[in-house]
């Protein structure tokens, strides 16, 4: 049975300033098993994070029939217990240290003093971040913050991490240094991971299954299985050759979504002179 | 180089009042005015009961603060709770903010009384809407992001607010206290001016009718000591809190 189970999701959005109704999903079905890598990709506003939000139990779906199941049981809030969610940014308190943020997770579980210690500082070892563990987030790179992060969502020891973009916002060597420390951990831990990103080379170089979106309202265009083998390698031939077929089926959509950006751009009127 | 500067400071108002042409009633050179405040602290001077003055008006000084952080954190935590009550009366707020208060002074008199407590009424009017605004913008202003992530992880809203909404709200509340402070001090200092019974207030007015210009001078110094002490000690509170 697949741990996560998307069946005819939908979302609207409707404005509350205007009353305008958006579909950012459109009957979205997809599923993920056990230990799987799945890739949401897709051009921006194709819902692809609307839907991670969504699985999360963070959002909810429109309520027209579609399900979403994780573990066999239906989603109706967020479970820390089951799923961590990451965000794109690191997203630490500053007024609390290293150590202290990645306890902050485990707070939420109801571990006691010492039980929450000596599992932080084990994940923070993981991260190979044990010695910042009384620094402040002010202190870290953005890469070291993101890492925190990461440590903070493997610490709960959830089956499932959603991850929402988490490399985005850092520089190019960031992203491959801590790319290939995430899919060490994920093979390390056995744990299931959903990605979001719009980088095909991303999603290649990390991902076992790839599910391509459309431009919104967001469907899936085509699910893409990734067998190059680990450790990969920037550059390789089988990986450009995916990432082509990729741009291929992405290409088009991704079209779509800047031009109806620019034409809501457009369509804004100016006052009359 | 701080200490240069007031170094030097003193050094041109030494030489410009004894060099210059400048009349010794408007000006008291620097050498005189602080043998004047040695000789006011260790009691020996014309001041009339200088401690006891000056613990009236620390007394005012402190009542005042006590209830303009009491009053303007309640405030302000009301208007952050809801929004219905925060933008019913931000715009009543801002209007009183705007006005210059000293013009309800003679009003307070009219009400209290001459004596210490149109003092600290004062201070409360100068000093809590600082406090009012930055507490309230404080609880509200809490990165949208902090929130969202102990949402993810299933604290509740109880949790949320103690855990999350209050440490990070702290700095800019934190910094509304010490604006209200600087606020009162003023307020109380003013209002004891402006229509003269007892403290601080008063020994400036005597030494000023009097001409005692060294006095008055030095006297001016100690309440600018008073104030910038207030202030350091604030700075040691926040930096061993905040961290």
């Amino acid at each position: 049975m697949p741990i996560i189970e998307v069946r005819g999701v939908s979302k609207t959005y409707e404005d509350p300033v205007t009353g305008r109704k958006t579909r950012t999903l459109d009957n979205v079905s997809l599923a993920a098993k056990e230990n799987d890598f799945l890739i949401l990709l897709g051009p921006s506003g194709c819902g692809k994070s609307t839907l991670l939000n969504i699985i999360a139990g963070l959002v909810p779906h429109d309520a027209d029939g579609g399900e979403v199941r994780v573990e066999g049981k239906r989603v109706t809030g967020p479970n820390p217990k089951l799923m961590a969610y990451m965000f794109q940014d690191p997203v630490l308190y500053p007024w609390r240290t290293v150590l202290r943020n990645v306890e902050f997770g485990l707070e939420a579980l109801g571990l006691d003093k010492a039980q929450r210690h000596e599992r932080a500082f084990q994940y923070l070892r993981m991260v190979g971040l044990e010695d910042f563990a009384n620094y402040y987030p002010r202190q870290l790179s953005g890469g070291m913050a993101q890492r925190v992060a990461i440590c903070r969502s493997l610490a709960l020891e959830t089956d499932i991490i959603l991850m929402d973009e988490p490399f985005g916002a850092l520089d190019e060597q960031s992203r491959i240094i801590l790319g290939d420390e995430l899919v060490e951990i994920w093979r390390r831990v056995r744990r299931t991971v959903v990605f979001v990103t719009h980088s095909l080379t991303e999603a290649v170089y990390l991902g076992e299954r790839i599910v391509v979106f459309s431009a919104r309202p967001g469907k899936i265009k085509v699910e893409i299985e990734n067998r190059i083998e680990r450790p990969r390698r920037l550059g390789e031939p089988e990986s450009s050759r995916m990432v082509d077929a990729l741009w291929g089926h992405l290409k088009g959509e991704s079209l779509i979504a800047i031009k109806r950006a620019r034409a809501e751009e457009e369509r804004l009127e100016l006052p009359q002179e | 180089m701080r200490w240069g500067l007031v170094l030097a400071i003193l050094v041109i108002w030494e030489a410009v009042t004894r060099l210059g042409s400048l009349n010794p009633i408007i000006v008291a050179p620097a050498s005189v005015v602080l043998l004047q405040v040695f000789r006011i602290l260790f009691g020996d001077t014309t001041v009339p009961n200088f401690y006891l003055n000056t613990a009236i008006t620390l007394g005012e000084v402190i009542a005042s603060y006590l209830i303009t952080i009491v009053l303007g954190v309640f405030l302000g935590f009301v208007f952050a709770s809801s929004k219905l009550i925060g933008d019913a009366f931000e715009p009543i707020l801002l209007v009183l903010y705007a006005i210059p208060k000293i013009i309800l002074y003679p009003l307070l008199i009219l009400i209290l009384g001459i004596g210490a407590l149109p003092n600290i009424v004062f201070g409360v009017l100068l000093g809590v809407f600082v406090v009012i605004f930055n507490t309230s913008a404080g609880l509200r202003q809490v990165e949208p992001n902090y929130l969202r992530l102990a949402h993810s992880l299933g604290y509740s809203e109880r949790a949320i607010f103690f855990k999350v909404v209050l440490p990070a709200a702290a700095p800019t509340i934190m910094a509304g206290l010490r604006l209200g402070f600087g606020y009162t001090i003023i307020g109380v200092i003013t209002a004891e001016l402006l229509v003269v019974s007892v403290g601080l207030g008063w020994l400036i007015d005597n030494a000023t009718v009097n001409y005692l210009t060294a006095q008055l001078y030095a006297l001016v110094l100690i309440t600018l000591g008073i104030g910038v002490a207030g202030n350091s000690l604030f700075g040691a509170i926040e930096r061993r809190w905040v961290k």
